[in-house]
């Protein structure tokens, strides 16, 4: 049985057109004209409870309306939504009770008040009885470090410390659901680590159930093991990180330094792989997958020529990615 | 309750982090008492007595208005507004209570605070320069303090209800500003509602806003009989189910528009 499972999903929204100029605003008090906006526009996809999915997309792609839709704070305009057994806006205080969430851009800390406080606050928020919650206040604050800053107004605390507050504001209820948007986003490399670790340890050791979007690539390779590609309201892909890297990992690049007689000389070009840098000494293959495998490559080239040192790099990522937004890589062709 | 609880206790808390601004509130409060003050001895001149209130219950007046000022928050509050405008409101929807008992319970905090730190020190401060009336039976004591509470209770639900505006126009503001403009005005806040004719109070008593601020005032000075007393405070609690009644209806439809159009 999925914990979440969203069918042919539609958000539109209608945006006021401004027309130019003093006549275009004159005329704008008596008649709006309004463009339709899909931000999201037929999405389907069930998440079971205890995976950890990634969701992302470029900005603007539909991500948030998404999941704004899956905390109940928008209404879809049509299809079907079901979120732990419950259409989140029209149950919404029951559904919230136990479901966490974190925008990373907004807080649910008292701005003028120690970080405790605020935590405290939500023992009583959501009933939670008085030993689980002391059990899981202290479990967190171990993981999460929140210690040296639990007594500080929460409007002197640095972006890090204040995220992990939040995080682990959205958790002390054990909420069965976790949503995250941007977790991580302006953090330093040390605090993105030491949230991700946390958030694997809430999804191995509680089987909480989290749904993470994110511009941040490393998140996703580090965290899931699947994730949902978004882009103009629809979703281009769901799957396996690892099979999006192979299917669309592009061409691999392979540097090799010549011995320093045969770089200028020899002509150097090989069959399946086309030469992209060529710097004395130094040259750049780029070869793809289908065409030839990184052994074959090196083992044609040591055969004619000398070779001092190689290197293989995979493409990243991030490129992969970029290059399925750029190229429309995922985008069916009907429609 | 306890969440009740729990949210005054911090909001008092919070409140008090601002020492300063209390302290500088407390100065401004007292200055405009002493202002006030002045111009009603100007205006009675040597008349001890107009429409039932002597120049003694007059200066009282000032003093007692200028110390619920803050704690009724007559000058209005913006927070809700800001929470919605912001979208700030997203967070507290994600949570499972009722909105309006939320900011309820933050007020009443911050109230509270307002009439320990801002009241108390300002009506003591007038005893020292003014003859000033008290209430003198322990009826009439506990008389003020329901009024008190349910003038509190009234003027937090109006400004929440104007706070609502904010759903439907990104500039709230001056939809607040007007409105607290004339909470000021109808409330008695500048002269007592006696002064004015009869017509006008009858028009005034159309509205809650005498419940507000008219209603402690004409209790603490003990210028109501038995009957009209509990007609007094009754009146309050109807302007405060009223007023709730019509923010939940208004809530809901604010938060249909947000979750269907997105704010």
């Amino acid at each position: 049985m999925s914990i979440i499972s969203v069918t042919d999903l539609h958000k539109h929204f209608k945006v006021n057109k401004h027309r130019s100029g003093l006549a275009g605003a004159v005329r704008g008090l008596f008649s709006t004209e309004s463009t339709l906006v899909r931000a999201v526009d037929g999405i389907s996809f069930s998440v079971e409870p205890g995976e950890l999915v990634g969701y992302l997309g470029p900005n603007g792609a539909g991500k948030s309306t998404t999941l704004k839709m899956l905390t109940g704070l928008l209404v879809p305009t049509s299809g079907q939504l079901l979120s732990n057994g419950h259409v989140p806006w029209r149950e919404r205080k029951t559904y919230v009770a136990r479901i966490g969430a974190v925008f990373g851009q907004r807080t649910t800390l008292w701005w003028d008040l120690p970080v405790i406080e605020s935590l405290e606050l939500l023992q009583y928020v959501y009933k939670v009885p008085r030993e689980r919650f002391r059990h899981n206040l202290a479990e967190f604050r171990e993981l999460l470090e929140l210690g040296p800053f639990l007594n500080t107004p929460v409007r002197s605390l640095s972006l890090g410390q204040r995220m992990r507050a939040d995080i682990c504001a959205a958790l002390l209820h054990e909420p069965d659901l976790l949503f995250l948007d941007e977790p991580t986003i302006g953090l330093d490399v040390v605090a993105k680590e030491r949230i991700r670790q946390f958030i694997r340890h809430i999804n191995r050791e509680r089987g909480v159930t989290v749904l993470l979007t994110t511009h941040d690539l490393s998140d996703v390779e580090k965290l899931c093991e699947r994730v949902m590609i978004i882009d103009h309201g629809r979703l281009l892909y769901d799957g396996q990180l690892a099979a999006l890297r192979d299917r669309f990992g592009g061409k691999r690049e392979l540097v090799v330094d010549f011995a320093e007689d045969e770089g200028a000389a020899a002509d150097l070009s090989v069959d399946g792989a086309t030469i992209i840098e060529r710097d004395g000494p130094r040259v750049v293959y780029s070869f793809g997958r289908e065409t030839i495998s990184a052994s074959g490559l090196i083992s044609l080239l040591s055969a004619r020529y000398r070779i001092r040192d190689l290197s293989v790099r995979e493409p990243d990522i991030e490129d992969t990615i970029r290059r399925i937004y750029e190229e429309r890589l995922l985008e069916k062709p009907s429609n | 309750m306890r969440l009740f609880f729990e949210l005054f206790k911090r909001a008092f808390q919070r409140a008090l982090t601002y020492r300063a601004a209390s302290i500088a509130g407390l100065m401004t409060n007292f200055f405009f008492g002493l202002l006030r003050a002045a111009v009603i001895m100007a205006l009675y001149g040597s008349r001890t007595d107009v429409s039932g209130i002597s120049i003694q219950d007059a200066i009282t007046f000032t003093g007692i208005t200028q110390a619920i000022l803050s704690f009724l928050n007559i000058f209005g509050s913006y927070d809700v507004m800001n929470s919605v405008s912001s979208g700030e409101i997203a967070t507290d929807l994600l949570k499972p209570y009722s909105y309006f008992a939320f900011w309820m319970a933050r007020d009443f905090g911050n109230a509270i605070n307002q009439l320990l730190l801002r009241g108390l020190p300002l009506i003591l401060t007038y005893a020292v320069f003014f003859h000033i009336t008290l209430p003198n039976t322990l009826a009439q004591w506990l008389a003020l303090a329901v009024a008190l509470m349910l003038a509190w209770a009234v003027s937090f639900s109006w400004r929440f209800l104007v706070n609502l505006s904010a759903f439907w126009s990104p500039e709230a503001r001056g939809i607040g500003r007007l409105a607290f403009g004339l909470t000021m005005f109808l409330s008695g806040f500048m002269m007592p509602l006696r002064f004015f004719p009869d017509w006008f109070v009858a028009l005034c008593n159309l509205t809650p806003f005498p419940s507000i601020i008219n209603t402690v005032i004409e209790v603490y000075l003990g210028v109501l009989g038995g009957p009209e007393l509990i007609r007094a405070l009754l009146s309050q609690a109807f302007w405060l189910v009223l007023l709730f009644v019509i923010c939940q209806l208004v809530m809901r439809a604010g938060v249909r528009k947000l979750v269907i159009q997105g704010g």
